[in-house]
């Protein structure tokens, strides 16, 4: 019998196949393949894109050219346009407004070969950095309520370069999926007077099923309802709403925590695409505190069809505690 | 400059690109190779590949089971929910779940192994629109139901599978999906503001404007909607204020045959035969009525309609975080290349 599970904060139902569960090896995936040509984000092609706004590079190099070790540059083809007012406005029925934004990309390493899973403990410290100081930077726009950091790994997670990158974009809204889980982490703070992320780890840490690993600041695990196979959530023991708030201690283990699953899940399904996207507070500084910062992994395994549209349901062929014990049983390169 | 639009719906923002709007020839379809009907367990003749009919529309005569039928109503082979059995509905700390229980249903539109919907003439997709109507009414006495979900998935970047002969899917739930939820909500709350639905105003909006709409016949009209998600997405409405699909009159049923078959081949010719998806958003089993709040206005401010999706770009991080959408193609650009195509009618 397969399991209906419910997430607690979204009120989202998900069809978990417990009867017939598919195990790692049993999804296909897509050779990350290197291509050719010459590619923008290595050092000597610096000028291919947009005039870097964050780089961290050795005293002596110059600006827009080589020697960086971690970059961030305008999108060169953006989502959003930095320049203009929003000017909201109406047609009968419908609302708009113009599409004003900032669309950035982090460029974690010079190197074209290595992926982020690949970069050292102090690598992976300073593109956390970088996401900590651009998220600060861009609270200063008044028109910008929401700053979202993902990124996409492999073809089918919809990454257009193969370059290790993440991508930032600041938006003059906040977005629905936001708005959800902040009513969602309210409406359960009113009720028990409690976080439901901080509930959600004590269950996962005390239950030990789910759980991928931990460190000191944050634990990793595949959450009850997932809705994806093999899903992470990578959430702070300790309560906080706003990511860009992060401390230096805590950006060293986020980046140790975060290294570590994108091993696992490496290892594990034999290095499979996939996206992450840092789920935290709105840019307002009265942002609510009934909201807990987390980042979630979702591996590109499976297919979204008819269903999933219809619905808004999700269909997972991997159990979350199957999925948490075969990465828990990757053994780690010393 | 790119423009946010918003879902009057349920409130979805959508960022359409404006500037660099994509064209049908920039987004290339992969196409699938069609296996051989003689494996094929939905063609004629294999019957005794699927389990037993829950409902056959035989013209021609035959028993069950066997050759002869029009269209034909399977379980479905792997099926999500099963329908034995209670939901034990429970909680783990601070987790909610229930047992997978539901019913899952295959309509299969063609005794020929034809593979997109939009090769079958019209009287086929007629039939399989009634036998769907019919399994709906029924899936409706199961009290443990919530909601019957009708959806097509064409291709397999559209999820279809391996099994290339086309074919629509029902599913019951024992709970009303959020994002019918979410509609329903929104145009409620436009309902209690204006005592009118959204949806007609849309479409009085819509027709006036012209700019969005594909086809209008008597009874239906096909457009792309204003904050479309996706490049050449495709809503087919009726023009009567209705809920509920299954409760379509005779001439709208026979209407909406015409005009999927119609934007079915529009969208084939336009982009060169698209892997889609395709479903149906009608309002949940009324059965409780008077119970829940919102399901006392729910016949006057809801309207059902059918949403069609070509499968052209990826959903990436930013989709899956933010719950909104970059659509490369202005819904205007869309409705023009699909009104103005020329597009010859197949007829088997």
């Amino acid at each position: 019998m397969s399991e209906l599970r419910r997430d607690p904060i979204l009120g989202r139902w998900n069809i978990i196949d417990t009867d017939e569960p598919a195990a790692a090896g049993s999804f296909e995936v897509e050779p990350q393949e290197m291509g050719g040509g010459k590619c923008p984000f290595c050092y000597g092609n610096e000028a291919m894109t947009p005039p870097e706004i964050y780089v961290a590079r050795p005293a002596g190099s110059l600006a827009n050219g080589p020697g960086w070790n971690l970059r961030v540059v305008s999108n060169k083809f953006p989502a959003l346009k930095i320049e203009g007012e929003l000017e909201r406005r109406g047609l009968g029925v419908f609302d708009l407004c113009n599409g004003v934004g900032a669309h950035e990309v982090i460029i974690e390493t010079p190197d074209h070969r290595r992926q982020m899973a690949d970069l050292s403990l102090e690598e992976m410290s300073a593109v956390i950095k970088a996401f900590k100081t651009r998220s600060l930077d861009l609270r200063g726009d008044r028109r910008l309520k929401y700053s979202l950091i993902f990124k996409n790994f492999g073809i089918s997670a919809g990454a257009s370069l193969e370059h290790s990158h993440s991508q930032l974009i600041a938006l003059p809204i906040v977005p629905k999926r936001v708005q959800e889980e902040l009513k969602g982490a309210e409406r359960y703070f009113e009720f028990r007077d409690r976080c439901a992320y901080c509930d959600m780890l004590n269950q996962e840490v005390h239950e030990d099923e789910r759980l991928v690993c931990e460190n000191r600041s944050f634990a990793a695990f595949c959450p009850f309802m997932a809705g994806f196979p093999f899903e992470v959530w990578i959430l702070p023991k300790e309560h906080h709403a706003d990511f860009a708030q992060i401390s230096t201690e805590a950006v060293i283990d986020f980046a140790r925590i975060l290294k570590e699953t994108l091993v696992r899940l490496r290892v594990a399904l034999s290095n499979p695409s996939y996206n992450f996207i840092i789920h935290t507070a709105p840019l307002d500084p009265r942002a609510p505190e009934e909201y807990h910062w987390h980042l979630e992994l979702i591996p590109k395994l499976t297919k979204i069809a008819g269903f999933e549209w219809g619905t808004g349901f999700y269909i997972n062929p991997t159990p979350p505690e199957l999925a948490a014990k075969a990465l828990r049983e990757v053994v780690l390169p010393s | 400059m790119p423009e946010l639009r918003k879902d009057p719906l349920i409130g979805r923002w959508v960022i359409i690109a404006t500037d660099r709007a994509k064209r049908p020839v920039d987004f290339l379809a992969p196409h699938e190779d069609v296996d051989a009907p003689g494996d094929c367990p939905f063609c004629e003749g294999n019957e005794s590949d699927t389990q037993k009919e829950i409902l056959a529309i035989r013209g021609n005569g035959g028993g069950a089971d066997g050759p002869g039928w029009q269209v034909r109503v399977v379980p479905s082979i792997k099926p999500l929910l099963r329908i034995e059995g209670e939901l034990h509905r429970r909680g783990k700390g601070m987790y909610d779940l229930m047992d997978g229980i539901g019913a899952h249903e295959v309509i299969i539109e063609s005794p020929q192994h034809i593979r997109n919907a939009a090769d079958l003439p019209k009287e086929q997709l007629h039939a399989s629109l009634k036998a769907a109507v019919t399994r709906m009414t029924d899936l409706e006495q199961d009290p443990r139901f919530r909601y019957v979900l009708w959806f097509k998935n064409y291709g397999s970047v559209a999820g279809a599978g391996r099994i290339h002969h086309t074919r629509s899917q029902l599913i019951a739930t024992p709970v009303t999906p959020l994002r019918v939820k979410e509609e329903l909500a929104g145009t409620r709350h436009y309902f209690e503001d204006k005592e009118r639905c959204l949806v007609c105003d849309l479409l009085t909006q819509e027709r006036e404007a012209k700019t969005r709409i594909v086809i209008e016949s008597t009874h239906m009209i096909a457009l792309c909607p204003f904050a479309a998600r996706f490049p050449f997405e495709l809503w087919i409405l009726p023009k009567r204020h209705s809920c509920d699909f299954a409760k379509m009159s005779p001439e709208e049923l026979a209407d909406l045959a015409d005009v999927t078959k119609q934007v079915l081949s529009r969208l084939k010719g336009v982009l060169d035969d698209p892997p889609y998806n395709c479903l149906l958003h009608t309002a949940p089993f009324r059965r409780q009525r008077g119970r829940v709040g919102h399901w006392k206005t729910i016949e006057d401010d809801y309207h059902w309609h059918i949403e069609l999706i070509p499968r052209l770009t990826r959903v990436a991080g930013f989709e899956w975080g933010s719950g909104f959408y970059i659509n490369p193609t202005p819904p205007e650009e869309s409705a023009k290349y699909l009104r103005e195509a020329v597009v010859e009618l197949v007829h088997v």
